[in-house]
């Protein structure tokens, strides 16, 4: 893949930003892999954990908020326990997540559990998932 | 004995069978369960970035409740509550400006008692001193397995039972400090003190895919299957969680399963505490089968089925 890379201040602040937000060093990262290749959601992810980290690192901020991947994360943390740089990745992915346009649509909210479902799910993953995805 | 014993929201709902059972269980261990009064949602999910530290306040308030009721040890069973419990715990143990900004938040709560109408104010700052435990800890270090050994009613003749960690009990290991993250044992100590043999499959601390199951049905859907079948494959008669989310997206997702992946032929979910009641004696009645999407039934008769096949 061919990218322009641009190092100008709005880079720099949206580094900064995900390392002040996530407490992590992305710069420690040096793409081993480890992370995507024991993600249980990788399959369905269209950049892989690694990949993001990379576009952190180049301070591609576009491509990075315009993943799915953000919305795939479970945080289960099996990229943290693995990572051999000691960084966690679900808090990576949880920095950028928080950076988002705040007016923007929530990827997902709570008005998108029909009643029907609500009363089948257990209350927890309805609290565990607005708290992850909506704003 | 008494015990603080946090049950969180979905065992009260959704999965009465894993509440019911576990006090069953425990009053057969003279252990007195104690809910913290007036205890709030822990929220679930532990924040993830500084700037969410909000979400320290509702657990920090659990906590501090069992505190200045005298409690030293907080019992949870649900993998999310444990999580979010004990990662807060430790983020004011540990961190001394978390510590500081959540109790000044906290410092202006006010408690009214539904009874008397008494208000509470001027609350002590919490630091940390309550020690959060997950049941299965609390059985291994402070029960015990002889004082299990000593009470089982009921011989489980060896069932094939597959522990399922899945994610929040054992990641971040830093934090969490439940067991190996990728060599666990303590559920596996767990069921062979019960009687059950432990099957070993690759599994056990793979992901079920969590709160995707409604936002990403399909990706839970397969995130299941492959624990299940990973189980069943080595012979697992049935497999057990400690999370309700755990036990709905393998239990009520199983007819999803077989109709996308025709080799899967369903599996019983239990949750442990079902496992355990029932060695201790407690009646099949009040162990809420009843819950389960997959019949588990034929597990908990007086004569295990394992005698009848050949």
């Amino acid at each position: 893949m061919r990218v322009k890379l641009k190092a100008g201040p709005e880079q720099r602040t949206f580094i900064d930003r995900i390392e002040e937000l996530s407490g992590e060093n992305v710069f420690a990262c040096y793409q081993c892999g480890r992370c995507s290749a024991g993600c249980p959601m990788a399959s369905e992810m269209d950049l892989l954990p690694n990949q993001i980290i990379r576009l952190v690192q180049m301070g591609l901020l576009e491509d990075v908020l315009r993943s799915k991947t953000l919305f795939l994360c479970a945080s289960c943390f099996t990229c943290e326990s693995r990572c051999p740089k000691g960084i966690d990745m679900a808090r990576v992915m949880e920095a950028v997540r928080h950076i988002l346009d705040p007016k923007g649509k929530d990827a997902f909210g709570p008005g998108e559990i029909s009643p029907e479902l609500a009363k089948e799910l257990p209350q927890q993953v309805m609290v565990a998932l607005c708290r992850k995805f909506a704003k | 004995m008494k015990l603080h014993y946090y049950p969180g929201c979905t065992l009260k709902e959704k999965a009465v069978a894993l509440d019911i059972s576990t006090r069953e269980a425990m009053k057969r261990l003279d252990v007195e369960l104690v809910e913290p009064e007036g205890w709030t949602c822990c929220g679930a999910e532990y924040p993830l970035t500084e700037e969410k530290i909000v979400g320290l306040a509702a657990p920090i308030r659990v906590l501090r409740q069992v505190r200045d009721e005298g409690g030293e040890v907080l019992v949870t069973t649900c993998s999310f509550c444990f999580a979010v419990l004990k990662r807060a715990n430790k983020a004011l143990r540990d961190d001394p400006l978390k510590r500081k900004r959540i109790n000044a938040f906290l410092r202006d709560d006010i408690q009214i008692d539904p009874l008397t109408k008494a208000r509470t104010t001027d609350f002590e700052d919490y630091n940390g001193e309550v020690q959060v435990l997950h049941l299965l800890e609390y059985l291994r270090d402070r029960v015990g397995t002889p004082k299990i050994k000593s009470r089982l009613k009921r011989d489980l003749k060896g069932l094939a039972v597959a522990p399922y960690y899945g994610c929040r009990l054992l990641r971040p290991q830093e934090e969490m400090a439940f067991d190996e993250p990728d060599a666990p044992r303590v559920f596996e100590d767990f069921l062979e003190a019960v009687g059950c043999s432990a099957v070993d499959y690759a599994f056990k601390q793979e992901c079920c895919g969590s709160y995707l199951s409604v936002s990403l049905p399909d990706a839970a859907t397969e995130a299941s299957y492959r624990v299940l079948r990973a189980a069943q494959m080595e012979g697992a008669r049935a497999v057990t969680v400690t999370c309700p989310l755990c036990f709905y997206n393998m239990d009520s997702r199983q007819a999803a399963i077989k109709e996308k992946f025709l080799d899967f032929s369903g599996l019983p979910v239990l949750y442990f505490t079902q496992i355990l009641a029932w060695a201790l004696g407690v009646d099949r009645e009040v162990l809420g089968l009843g819950e389960h999407a997959v019949p588990a039934d034929s597990l908990f008769e007086e004569v295990p089925t394992t005698e009848v096949r050949t």
